[in-house]
């Protein structure tokens, strides 16, 4: 069997949420770099082969694939002993789910908005950038509300995929042009987020040093 | 847009010591930084070398860093490192502007119209037991005062006596609320909520609740006034 492989481009936020569980896992995996701009690597027949809608990012051993980033953070927590950022009871396990779903879906709009902002993708950024607005906003509301119980992550008192799931479309939200000014409590928790064992940037997180 | 007196501009407790955030007041830019000693600082949120947001940089114990090449700015706004020339005494004339800052009741507020010397005597409010939350509302300042008064939420009724045009004495629920209004720009603005009494989490979260739906429904007033403005 050969060993793990993540088709990665560096400027994309979905690659960027599997490197940052696998940095905080302490986990290594064979990466190859994909050349998504301007390129278009992404959009060829073998890449389709793998993930027909030419998304990043995948990852691949021998026959097996997967692609959807929150696919293969599960995959990789499920994987870890420790089930350090996939907790096994089912409330928190729910919640977990619950905020994944939500970062595929309400926080497309933020992914999208940053790739018209940056890219010149196609997309109408305001009716994109409300959305995105929006959705930090539920974000932000529920830490509010977490932080009152003590805890500082969206399943509960500890990290997990959620979390990892979430940070990109906050960190880089000033790449769509959203201030983190107004989100308070979303400033604590990408606090806490960078204080994690392992923690990483990508392009446009700042590192502070 | 000329300034008077006090303007709360965040609860004391969402600006940690070693952190910052940008704020706006009638749509000027401010950053709001304290430092790890915990002194809170009230600047122009606009670094001297190029003009960027120091409201993006960040704290390093009593130091402020731009976020872009760098330039440190001591607590009396004076740049005092600049990367780029390490070995430079840096001019005495690269200042941040800053303003009076006071804390009070669990808010810092800053004073823009005067000299640090002879700013207004800050507001005088009782120590809060517990900080609730800011809202961040799309609606002019005066609308949202008008919508906390008439928003019931799940049997929550407020009853609302207005201390000055900044700050609120909110009775909900039975507990004792005080809002504080900032004016951010003229269609934005934003209450920072605390409570008199201590509450557990248990208590802390219909407030927080009935919060967020002031939000949505000040939100929607304004867009509904915005119609009637265009069709008028
Ligand atoms: S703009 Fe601030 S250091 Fe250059």
């Amino acid at each position: 069997m050969s060993a793990l492989t993540l088709y990665n481009y560096d400027l994309d936020e979905n690659c960027y949420k599997v490197r940052l569980l696998l940095s905080c896992l302490g986990a290594e995996v064979g990466q190859v770099a994909v050349d998504v701009f301007p390129g278009r690597e992404n959009l060829s027949a073998p890449m389709r082969a793998m993930s027909p809608s030419g998304t990043l990012p995948i990852l691949k051993q021998d026959d097996f694939v997967l692609h959807e980033a929150e696919a293969i953070l599960s995959f990789l927590a499920r994987r870890d002993p420790d089930r350090r950022f996939l907790p096994d009871d089912p409330a928190s396990f729910g919640r977990v789910m619950m905020w994944l779903t939500f970062s595929t879906r309400e926080l497309d709009a933020a992914v999208h908005a940053r790739a018209t902002a940056m890219m010149d993708a196609p997309g109408d950024i305001e009716a994109l950038r409300t959305a995105a607005r929006d959705a930090l906003r539920i974000m932000d509301d529920h830490m509010t509300r977490q932080h009152f119980e003590g805890l500082d992550y969206f399943a509960g008192p500890q990290p997990t995929i959620a979390d990892i799931a979430l940070f990109p479309s906050f960190a880089l939200s000033r790449d769509y042009n959203i201030d983190h000014d107004h989100f308070p409590a979303l400033r604590r928790w990408a606090r806490a987020i960078r204080k994690l064992d392992g923690f990483i940037t990508m392009p446009g997180i700042p590192d502070y040093h | 847009m000329s300034f008077r007196g006090w303007y709360p501009l965040a609860l004391s407790r969402d600006i940690a010591p070693g952190t910052s955030t940008g704020t706006r007041v009638h749509g000027s830019e401010f950053v709001i930084w304290r430092d790890d000693k915990g002194g809170a600082h009230v600047w122009e949120d606009r670094c001297p070398h190029r003009g960027m947001k120091l409201s993006f940089g960040f704290v390093r114990g009593d130091h402020i860093a731009c976020l872009y090449h760098g330039w440190q700015y001591d607590t009396a706004g004076q740049c005092r490192y600049i990367p780029a020339h390490p070995d430079l005494t840096v001019p005495k004339t690269i200042k941040v502007p800053r303003f009076s800052v006071a804390e009070a009741g669990g808010v810092i507020w800053g004073c823009f119209s005067e000299e640090d010397d002879d700013a207004p005597p800050a507001p005088k409010l009782p120590v809060a037991a517990a900080a609730l939350r800011s809202i961040f509302a799309d609606c002019p300042a005066p609308l949202l005062v008008e919508r906390v008064g008439l928003l019931d939420v799940e049997g929550l009724t407020p009853d609302v006596s207005t201390i000055d045009d900044r700050i609120l004495e909110v009775r909900l629920g039975g507990n004792t609320l005080i809002a504080c209004v900032q004016p951010v720009a003229d269609k934005e603005s934003a209450l920072h909520i605390v409570a008199m009494e201590e509450l557990d989490a248990a208590q802390m979260k219909p407030l927080a609740l009935w919060a967020e739906e002031l939000r949505r429904d000040a939100e929607s007033f304004a867009r509904k006034a915005a119609i009637r403005e265009i069709a008028a």
